[in-house]
């Protein structure tokens, strides 16, 4: 690659590579891609003790998991997640699905793919942008 | 053990409008005029889309590169929130927008009247889809005035196909580009029930 071998310039981005907080995962462990707006809210197990489930202490939380973890305290998009973190979703949708597997994030599914909102969904995006 | 909360009915409802464009269109300002707008970076995989844009030379694996977007959202009451997201414009990105088109309820594409060609992409692209958009004229200040219908014969919008003037940096102005696609969208639901499923009209 061009440029391959000097240092970056503090301002050309990050130094840590996204990818670096997730050891190299690219994919969810479970293989799913959550959508960006899919809701996931914690559901209170890992939130005090930061541990692993059933005093499993080998599953260690990053500080990225706990990040996200707080986060996750009242329900929030995946998308909304990211953009507070400031990681890149690919690596949110990798650490969120960790702490799924510990139980300590459940997705709240929006609605089933494909299915329409509504025109009373509509009617209420009406007139919520009316009354701005 | 698993998520046993896992059917607890959703907090709120989440619903995504596209905000597309080229390059310098207004996409950041207007979604900035109506919501908090927040950067959301996407780590992409490089596909045969990108290459020849972005140097993938003595890179034999799976590529990424980082995508920022402009991402809004506003909230209605506690029960429903719309989010805004910005279409990164240049074509080079247009791997991105079925992920990010997923879903969503409809489109904005912003038109500068001197730059009019790096519409066409988006137009396509929602068409294809069948993706309801409206496209608004950003009034940039020292751009030339154009006859809107001038331009809908120049982008070939279909008849359905609201076109607005707006003003990317007033909320009020932005405000009604919202309303006129949250419009559109309902009115062509309520055509589609009209002329039954048999309507298969391309383009449309």
């Amino acid at each position: 690659m061009p440029g391959g071998n000097k240092w970056r310039r503090r301002d050309s981005g990050p130094v840590v590579r996204p990818y670096a907080v997730t050891g190299g995962r690219t994919a969810p462990a479970d293989g799913e891609m959550l959508d960006l707006l899919a809701v996931v809210v914690a559901t209170g197990l890992l939130a005090r003790t930061g541990a692993g489930l059933g005093g499993d202490q080998s599953v260690k939380l990053t500080p990225e998991h706990r990040r996200i973890l707080k986060l996750c305290e009242n329900p929030a998009t995946v998308a909304d997640i990211a953009a507070d973190t400031g990681l890149p979703v690919g690596v949110v949708r990798v650490l969120l699905a960790d702490l799924t597997a510990q139980g300590a994030v459940t997705v709240v599914r929006e609605r089933p793919p494909g299915q329409q909102t509504g025109n009373d969904v509509l009617q209420e995006i009406l007139n919520g942008l009316r009354a701005l | 053990m698993g998520s046993a909360r896992s059917d607890i009915p959703p907090p709120f409802a989440a619903h995504k409008i596209l905000i597309a464009g080229g390059f310098g269109s207004g996409k950041t300002t207007l979604v900035g005029a109506i919501s908090e707008v927040r950067p959301l970076r996407t780590e992409e995989v490089l596909t045969s889309a990108s290459v020849g844009y972005d140097d993938v030379s003595g890179v034999d694996a799976k590529t990424t590169t980082t995508v920022a977007l402009d991402f809004g959202r506003i909230t209605f009451g506690s029960q429903l929130v719309l989010y805004l997201f910005g279409l990164p414009g240049q074509e080079r990105f247009s791997f991105m927008w079925d992920e990010l088109s997923y879903g969503a309820l409809g489109a904005v594409i912003l038109a500068d009247v001197r730059k009019l060609d790096d519409c066409f992409p988006s137009v396509n692209y929602f068409e294809k889809r069948r993706l309801p958009f409206v496209v608004a004229i950003n009034c940039f200040d020292n751009a030339p005035r154009y006859d809107p219908d001038e331009v809908r014969t120049a982008l070939d919008l279909d008849p359905g196909v609201p076109l607005i003037l707006c003003d990317a940096r007033d909320v009020g102005s932005v405000k009604q580009v919202l309303i006129t696609l949250v419009e559109a969208i309902a009115a062509r639901r309520s055509g589609r029930r009209r002329s039954g499923r048999t309507s298969v009209t391309p383009g449309m």
